[in-house]
């Protein structure tokens, strides 16, 4: 059963995302904000992270860049998910290391398409 | 000899006769005669005739001339009076000098504006006197007033011009020209309320940029702060459909996707609003990429095909599969078919929607065509207002907010296309979106109509002065910004270069070395930080100073990130001006060493030195001069003067030769000494350059100083390649 970190600071959007997660049979650890999204990538090291990108104290692009700078977890596929289609923050969200992106509000079974294709990606 | 003096009177009775018949009638004396009177009467008549002849001639000569001479003082008196007349009813101040540079005539508007007493405005009054009048009244700040004077002096050989403010505040335009006879003449204009209305116009350009980034902030918070409930809603509604689905509660479905399809109809009434507004404000940016139309149809006919099932319409689509790529942006091409076809997925009941793709030269068409209701000449009209639907019926009916085909349609041209439509009631409608096949050079020109505060000037990638040897790069996502700093700029004398995004910037930064760069701190896809970042990883970028200029105080960042200056918006002009001064020029901070014990004069090439961009140090002579040598990094230049006490110039020069470590440092020799031939010698020996102190000291010192910072630039380039 693969394991998601989902990191997003919305409590209801929080709650909804995991609960159509672990119906699907996943896994779902969750962290508020992007420095406990960080501590948690290590202490948990989950298949996937789905990272909300404007997050407190530390926010998702930069929690994305540490993730992706250290060794430990590097290699764990992030889908960044923004609030709105922003022009550039495909971009900005790729450039910072995202595997994929998607946006807000969550279109689920495309969301757990883009999520299959990346933990099969990294079984391969 | 008698003989003699008889033909010597003949003669003149007989030039008397042949040139002065006026004479011979007014005199009345029968000089036919005088072949046979006497010789000595005949001298005596021809003396007397002479004589005559002088008076008549002068007699007439000095009517004539009385007559000339009222005839020119009368031209005299009416031309002067024309020019006076001239001279005193023109708005400005006119004024003309002798080749001495003394007062030859003025007006009185003249007078007003130089506001000096009475005795400077007789008739050669001195130019030099009235300079040192005001630079002793303090208008040259704290520059030497001779110094000064010596520098608007050596200016009047040429036709020059510039802005003086007055003690009130007034502010005068100055222009002088020589003059044939080598004086000159100075126009004084009052362009006071210009330069107001200028100011005026320049601060409301800042509050107008100011509201406009308090717009859009408020417009991305306002974004986040409506979606987030309603992604509540529809997550939650589709959670419990999915729910109820596993639950076999199946009743509840219908009631649950009402309250899903309702929250996602307010999110895109949202969307709408809110796009459209940042069209308006002109902040909707486009991000052009490589993009394959067939997987981007599909990505649509996944979306629409239930929405056109809904009204029983059959979806049909026409695009080969091996279509290829375009180049535009992918997001709103998506958005503006989505809203094409489902306004025909709308309209259209139990019918055809087509969405048929083709090639057409440079340019993709999209056609949609429905078997809908149609439209009129006059409803088609009103299709691309923004809130004006085609019948203000057709909102309660089918619902929407109208705003989807003016969206498109900015979309469109912002993409470099356009849309049009053709209909006829009750026939169905078609709509076309033609697009170029390569965006990228279409979508530097915003669509025009949705720029309102910025003006429809094309964005430049290149202005100020194309001449100018000072290039400055203004990196901006703005365009109010681009205008506003870019023409300050280029008023002050640089080429500018401007840049949209942290990518083309770097681009352009590497491709042009400008000398100095302004950075705004929000923008989007990169922004400010993450430029400035860049340009300083990049070893070949990272010496270009760069000013920051941000709405909010983050000096502590941008000195960490290594900006060479921090501007808070509003800008501040003059301290903008100065910064890049300090910065851009072409000093770039190299170091000059002034060894000269004359207080004055180091003083005045310090503050000439200072303000081109050079960082200097001073000596008060060749033993201090030493010391600073030994104390500090080697200069780029010394400025050196011969005669000073304790260690000449000359001993320093022997000394400094002496050494191997400043056997090479270029010296420019500044002195008021009469050089005799062996001092030339030694000088031509040990130094690269002999300036004589005196008025151009310092356009000389400049140029030479630039000189030899070029010749060893030349060299270290050739060295390194």
């Amino acid at each position: 059963m693969a394991k998601i970190l989902l990191v997003e600071d919305n409590e209801m959007n929080r709650d909804m995302l995991s609960r159509r997660l672990e119906r699907k049979g996943f896994e779902v650890v969750m962290a508020p904000d992007g420095q406990q999204g960080v501590a948690l990538a290590t202490s948990e090291a989950p298949d996937l992270i789905l990272m909300d990108m404007s997050l407190p104290v530390v926010d998702g692009w930069e929690a994305t860049r540490r993730v992706k700078a250290d060794d430990a977890t590097r290699g764990i596929p992030v889908i960044a998910l923004t609030a709105h289609a922003m022009v550039g923050d495909r971009e900005k969200a790729l450039n910072a290391g995202c595997d994929d992106y998607d946006t807000k509000p969550v279109d689920f079974p495309r969301l757990l398409g883009k999520i299959e294709l990346l933990l099969q990606r990294g079984k391969e | 000899m008698r003989l003699f003096w008889q033909a010597v009177a003949a003669a003149f009775v007989v030039i008397g006769v042949a040139g002065g018949a006026v004479m011979l009638s007014v005199g009345g004396v029968p000089l036919l005669l005088q072949a046979a009177v006497p010789a000595s009467v005949a001298t005596i008549l021809s003396a007397f005739a002479i004589g005559l002849l002088a008076r008549q001639v002068n007699a007439a000569l000095a009517r004539n001339t009385e007559k000339m001479r009222l005839h020119f003082e009368h031209e005299l008196a009416r031309k002067t009076a024309e020019l006076r007349s001239t001279l005193e009813n023109m708005h400005q101040g006119v004024a003309m000098y002798d080749a001495d540079y003394k007062l030859l005539t003025w007006n009185q508007k003249f007078r007003e504006f130089l506001d000096m007493p009475d005795e400077f405005f007789g008739r050669d009054r001195s130019f030099i006197d009235y300079l040192r009048y005001v630079g002793k009244r303090g208008e040259f700040g704290d520059q030497n007033i001779e110094s000064v004077i010596a520098q608007r002096v050596e200016q009047l050989k040429r036709v020059h011009s510039f802005e003086r403010t007055r003690p009130d505040g007034t502010v005068l335009d100055v222009y002088r020209a020589p003059t044939p006879d080598g004086g000159f003449i100075a126009i004084y204009t009052d362009i006071t309320e210009r330069k107001q209305a200028e100011q005026e116009l320049m601060r409301a350009m800042e509050a107008a940029e100011a509201a406009n980034r308090v717009k859009s902030g408020f417009l991305a918070n306002m974004s986040h702060e409506l979606r987030t409930p309603l992604n509540a809603i529809i997550g939650y509604s589709q959670m419990l459909q999915e729910e109820a689905q596993d639950a076999g509660q199946s009743n509840f479905m219908p009631d649950l996707e009402k309250i899903e399809n309702a929250g996602k109809h307010l999110l895109g009434l949202i969307n709408d609003i809110l796009d459209l507004s940042k069209i308006e404000a002109g902040r909707m940016t486009v991000f052009i990429e490589e993009t394959n139309v067939a997987s981007v149809i599909t990505e649509v006919r996944g979306i629409i095909e239930p929405l056109a099932a809904k009204n029983g319409n059959r979806l049909a689509i026409e695009c080969p599969a091996d279509f290829g790529t375009i180049e535009t942006d992918v997001t709103k091409l998506k958005q503006s078919l989505l809203n094409l076809l489902s306004n025909a997925s709308k309209f259209t009941k139990n019918g055809t929607v087509t969405l048929a793709v083709a090639r057409d030269g440079d340019r993709v068409v999209f056609r949609v065509t429905d078997t809908g209701i149609g439209m009129n000449e006059e409803q088609m009209g009103r299709l691309f207002q923004a809130f004006a639907q085609a019948d203000s019926s057709t909102t309660r009916k089918f619902g929407g907010t109208g705003l989807g085909l003016v969206i498109t349609r900015h979309f469109a041209r912002m993409l470099g296309g356009d849309v049009s439509v053709t209909s006829q009631p009750g026939q169905g409608s078609t709509f076309s979106l033609v697009l170029p096949v390569r965006a990228a050079d279409a979508t530097q020109q915003p669509d025009s109509a949705t720029r309102p505060q910025s003006g429809t000037a094309p964005r430049r990638a290149v202005s100020g002065d194309a001449a100018s040897e000072h290039t400055v790069l203004v990196i901006d996502d703005d365009e109010a910004v681009h205008d506003t700093v870019g023409g300050m700029l280029g008023r002050e004398g640089y080429r500018v270069l401007h840049a949209r995004n942290g990518r083309e910037a770097l681009d352009i930064a590497r491709k042009e070395r400008p000398d100095a760069i302004t950075l705004d701190v929000m923008m989007p896809q990169m922004d400010g930080w993450s430029v400035l970042t860049a340009l300083k990883n990049d070893a070949a970028l990272a010496d270009i100073p760069v000013i920051m200029l941000t709405m909010l105080n983050e000096r502590a960042i941008a000195v960490q990130l290594g900006a060479a200056g921090y501007i808070t918006k509003p800008i501040d002009w003059s301290q903008l001006s100065a910064m890049l001064r300090r910065l851009g020029r072409p000093g770039g901070g190299a170091r000059v060493l002034i060894v000269d014990d004359d207080p004055e004069m180091r003083a005045v090439t310090r503050r000439m030195l200072e303000r081109t961009g050079f960082v200097v140090g001073e000596a008060t002579n060749g033993e201090e001069g030493l010391t600073w040598l030994e104390t500090n990094a080697a200069p780029a230049v010394i400025l050196l003067d011969l005669m000073m006490p304790i260690m000449d110039g000359f001993e320093f020069l022997e000394r400094i030769r002496a050494n191997a470590a400043w056997r090479e440092l270029p010296v420019i020799v500044v002195t008021a000494k009469a050089l005799d031939a062996s001092d030339v010698e030694t000088l031509q020996r040990l130094t690269q350059r002999v300036i004589e102190k005196g008025a151009s000291t310092a356009v000389d010192l400049r140029g030479a100083i630039r000189e030899i910072l070029k010749s060893r630039g030349a060299a270290a380039k050739a060295a390194t390649a």
